[in-house]
């Protein structure tokens, strides 16, 4: 690179980028470039494009804006994973590289592809724009400017590390479902509208919810945490979208859809029959770790609103099983508590 | 054909709030934004620090009068002292309507905004959210404009005004993603593109797309522009890339060291050491630079900054912000080893002369933000004060253009005019023998304007980097656009973006060699004092003949007397 003429001895390695391209004006399909330059430690994966792109292939195409991973803009798979390429180091993606000294660089997937590492974002603001992403502010517009809303801690860390956000479709790119339907709402879009709906100021809470909870909404999640893992800044997706699907059950009542149907099934099992019947399970298909993180929560809630304590015996004890009745118990105990504090307020 | 009321050229806290506010104003009127990136992209979204307005929420006893004194001096008085009014007493307003609308304000244990101090500030009155400010009031104004249907062409790169004799009838630009250039008919055009300190480029802690273009389209179309030569510089840029390392890193207590191992603040501010004023600690570093101690590196030289004595624990408690940023960018563990840092262009305080309600002297062309100068900033801009520029100005400019947008009708922009525009688009493509890189023009309208037109400044040095500049000018003309394709063409806009800088660098030189006084920013190592009989004025930038002749205008005083500027 630059530092070709580094006169203290860093460290430099030939490094491989294996570049996705592709110009709809005269390629039948996208194929991949190999560009081979001298890296010295410290290098970004942006910088290494953009010498690239100034050095050796002008017409190579990415987006980037800030360099300082806060625009959003230089999001693309680096090694088959969606990250911003201007906080990725080379040095640090060598040691995951498949092929030793290769470097894969592809654009995102989910998202229309318009040349080499640049995808279309509009899908993702129509959606914004779908699910109202945006508060709706308690205040009339004319009374703006005159006086604050008052917001507490309590309030404030609902929806604090949800705005950090910035949009850059990493989530999107690695979403299962939106894999298989690019009407699903989209990782980003429920955090999003988490973040409207816990916020003490805004209007809008149930039309968003109502729009949320129909098809291509948040019911669709496979809760595979491939949205999580991916996000650049480190946002707890998940609890987002359990978060809505709480929501959606205590606001709406567990009648309302499809997904509350089959949470009720769930709770039903256990709830209700008495007992768990291991074929109508999640645990079957999640694993056990994974029911009792995601789905016991919302079913405890439910089976408290009915205000049928259950005590869940059991069909035939597999050993997960029996980690899973104690758990439920205890937590039953827990949200029955919050539940008469919160109701004696 | 298709006619807008307003056409505002810019989505980030400027050019939203425009639009907001004219929708709000008149929402009969047809409005459209244009933007080069996605308006969440833009650069407002780097601001970290915070916006200051005298809520007095934190310490009681401030009040709008302490913020304009605190603004007026900073500025070295060469800021507008009326405009200065409209920027302070606008300012809790504003923040409060942010705050209505969305955005997610730190709060103190009271429930109301949380503010903190700031450089050059005498209370604690910047309003911030955590160390995301900026980010988070662009994602309001975005969500609020969308809310209000905003029509938003993403991605379109204005190029130029379209004239109809001496007023604007709109401006062409090109639609990134297909490359066909589009005309805009506008009874008014906003600009709100952003600040010019990218032309400093690798010494800069600027987005790759502060290049000045409204500023540069602008002043091609006759439109003046203003105290250019004045541009920030903040101390400690991380040396490949230029971004910032925040003062929270010295805050804490990080030592500067020089390769003799020296911590040389001592040399400069003995008592406050790291802890100086912005301008103070960026001049010391760079004098310890050009007096040889500085390390050697082929990305320039630099100095270190040294954290290593904090300790593991505080680094990862209280800065892992910072941390995380030399790891991501530079490849250095602060734990380990000391950050390699310099001084780096932040700001520009020049930009497109305004008045008060963002007009420029052509009908129907306003400004607004960091390419705008009306002036609120002066010679030296306080931190937390742009954020609020941006806000108030866009506002005011937003209202402005829906109040006069009126009923002008505009004379259709030809199918010549946007032929024209292509052929002149399309000869960038021409293969020739003899060919310029345009990276390695604008690695070396940075290096010049970094070393001859910088921190410190003499005639000599500004001289030739005048020359430097008209070198580059002409090599530009044999630049070649390698991509010959219309869709999503980079480089082809990063080529466009460089003559806008190039054409802007002029200005910068020649202010900054006219301007005989150490001011603000600007420091004359040949004239140290500010001089206040000869210039305490504006200068002013008009093209004539393809060279910008120099003009000046008064400043509007106020309250305030001139005084020496000391803390
Ligand atoms: C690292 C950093 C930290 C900062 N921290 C603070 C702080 O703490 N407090 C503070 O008050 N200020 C801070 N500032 C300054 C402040 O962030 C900026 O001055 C301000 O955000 C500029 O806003 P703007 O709306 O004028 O322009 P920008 O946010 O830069 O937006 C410019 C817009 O114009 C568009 N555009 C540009 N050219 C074209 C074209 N040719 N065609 C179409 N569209 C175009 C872009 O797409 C973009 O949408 C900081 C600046 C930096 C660099
Ligand atoms: S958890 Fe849900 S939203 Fe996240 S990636 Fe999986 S399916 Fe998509
Ligand atoms: S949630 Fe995370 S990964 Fe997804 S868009 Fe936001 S910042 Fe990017
Ligand atoms: S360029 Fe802005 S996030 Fe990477």
């Amino acid at each position: 690179m630059t530092d070709s003429t580094v006169q203290h001895n860093e460290d430099k390695r030939d490094v491989t980028f294996r570049v996705h391209r592709f110009n709809p004006q005269v390629d039948s399909k996208p194929y991949h470039d190999d560009y081979t330059i001298k890296i010295e430690k410290g290098i970004t994966v942006l910088r290494a494009l953009n010498y690239i792109k100034e050095h050796v292939d002008p017409s190579l195409t990415l987006r980037a804006f800030c360099q300082a991973g806060i625009c959003g803009s230089c999001a693309m798979r680096i090694n088959n994973m969606s990250k911003l390429a201007c906080t990725t180091q080379v040095w640090d993606e060598l040691d995951k590289a498949r092929e030793p000294g290769v470097i894969k660089v592809d654009p995102l997937r989910n998202l229309p592809l318009i040349k080499d590492l640049v995808v279309e974002m509009d899908p993702l603001v129509g959606k914004m724009e779908h699910y109202s992403n945006w508060i709706d502010s308690k205040m009339p517009e004319e009374q703006w400017g005159k006086k604050e809303f008052l917001v507490s801690e309590e309030e404030f860390v609902k929806y604090d590390k949800a705005t950090d956000c910035i949009l850059c479709a990493s989530c999107v790119s690695e979403c299962t479902i939106l894999r298989a339907n690019r009407e699903y709402v989209s990782p980003a879009v429920l955090l999003k509208s988490y973040r409207m709906n816990v916020d003490t100021r805004d209007a809008s809470h149930d039309l968003r919810l109502a729009e949320l909870v129909k098809d291509h909404g948040v019911w669709d999640c496979t809760h595979c945490y491939r949205c999580q893992e991916s996000c650049v800044k480190h946002i707890p997706i998940m609890d987002a979208i359990h978060g809505i699907r709480e929501d959606a059950i205590e606001r709406r009542g567990v009648k309302d859809t499809s997904g509350a149907r089959h949470a009720e099934a769930f709770m039903d099992d256990i709830a209700r029959k008495g007992k768990l019947v291991e074929a109508t399970l999640p645990i079957r298909t999640n694993g056990v770790g994974w029911t009792l993180k995601n789905l016991l929560p919302m079913a405890v809630k439910m089976v408290i609103k009915r205000r049928t304590p259950p005590p869940p015996p059991l069909v035939k004890a597999s050993k997960g099983i029996e980690k899973f009745r104690e758990e439920f118990r205890e937590m039953s105990g827990h949200v029955a508590k919050d539940h008469e504090k919160k109701s004696g307020e | 054909m298709k006619l807008f009321d307003i056409v505002i050229v810019g989505g980030g806290g400027a050019g939203l709030y425009a639009a907001m506010e004219a929708m709000k104003t008149n929402p009969g009127l047809n409005i459209a934004v244009i933007s080069k990136v996605y308006p969440n992209r833009s650069h407002t979204s780097a601001a970290q620090g915070g916006a200051n307005a005298a809520l007095a929420n934190t310490a009681k006893d401030d009040s709008v009068e302490l913020h304009i004194f605190d603004t007026i001096k900073g500025s070295d008085y060469l800021a507008d002292q009326d405009a200065v009014e409209v920027l302070c007493s606008e300012a809790p307003k504003i923040i409060r309507e942010l705050e209505n609308m969305g955005t997610p304000w730190s709060r103190l244990d009271d429930r109301t905004i949380a503010q903190r101090p700031f450089g050059g500030a005498g209370r604690p009155r910047c309003c911030y959210c955590a160390d995301k400010t900026g980010h988070t009031i662009l994602q309001t104004l975005y969500e609020q404009c969308l809310r209000k249907g905003v029509q938003f062409f993403n991605e379109y790169f204005a190029l130029d005004l379209a004239l109809d004799g001496s007023r604007s009838k709109g401006l062409v630009a090109m639609n990134i993603k297909t490359g066909r250039i589009e005309p805009f008919h506008a009874r008014t055009v906003v600009f709100a593109t952003g600040g010019y300190a990218k032309m400093y480029w690798n010494r800069s802690s600027n987005a790759a797309g502060n290049t000045g273009d409204g500023q540069a389209i602008a002043y091609r179309a006759g439109i003046p522009l203003k105290d250019m030569e004045f541009v920030q510089f903040h101390p400690t840029g991380l040396r490949k890339s230029g971004l910032l390392v925040t003062e929270g890193a010295r805050g804490e207590g990080g030592y500067l060291v020089n390769a003799l191992g020296e911590r040389f603040m001592s040399r400069y501010a003995p008592e406050k050491m790291e802890l100086g004023p912005r301008d103070l600690v960026s001049r010391s570093l760079e004098t310890e630079i050009l007096e040889g101690r500085g390390f050697d590196s082929p990305a320039g030289k630099y100095l270190h900054l040294d954290l290593r004595h904090l300790g593991a624990d505080l680094i990862k408690s209280r800065l892992p912000q910072i941390r995380e940023m030399c790891m991501y960018f530079e490849g250095v563990d602060p734990i380990d080893d000391p950050i390699p840092v310099r001084p780096t262009a932040h700001y520009s305080m020049g930009g497109i002369d305004t008045d008060n309600f963002g007009r420029t002297v052509m009908d129907g062309v306003y400004a607004a933000g960091e390419c705008g100068c009306v002036s609120v900033h002066g010679a030296n801009r306080l931190g937390g004060n742009s954020l609020l520029d941006i806000l108030v100005f866009g506002r005011i400019a937003g209202r402005a253009a829906a109040e006069e947008a009126g009923s002008f009708d505009p004379a259709p922009i030809t199918e010549a005019e946007i032929a024209g525009k292509e052929q002149e688009l399309r000869s960038y493509m021409k293969p020739s023998g003899h060919y310029e890189r345009y990276g390695t023009l604008r690695e070396e309208l940075g290096q010049t304007l970094g070393q001859n037109v910088g921190i410190y400044r003499e005639a000599s040095k500004i001289e030739k980097g005048i020359e430097e500049i008209a070198a580059l000018k002409e090599r530009f003309t044999h630049v070649r656009v390698f991509d010959t394709s219309d869709i999503y063409n980079t480089n082809l806009i990063q080529v466009l973006e460089l003559r806008n800088m190039l054409d802007l660098a002029e200005t910068v030189a020649a202010g900054a060699l006219a301007r005989e006084e150490s001011r603000g920013s600007h420091t004359r190592t040949d004239f140290p004092v500010r001089d206040d009989g000869n210039w305490h004025r504006h200068t002013t930038f008009t093209l004539e003949a393809g060279r910008p002749k120099l003009g000046f205008k008064p400043v509007t005083m106020g309250r305030y007397e001139l005084q020496e500027r000391t803390y």
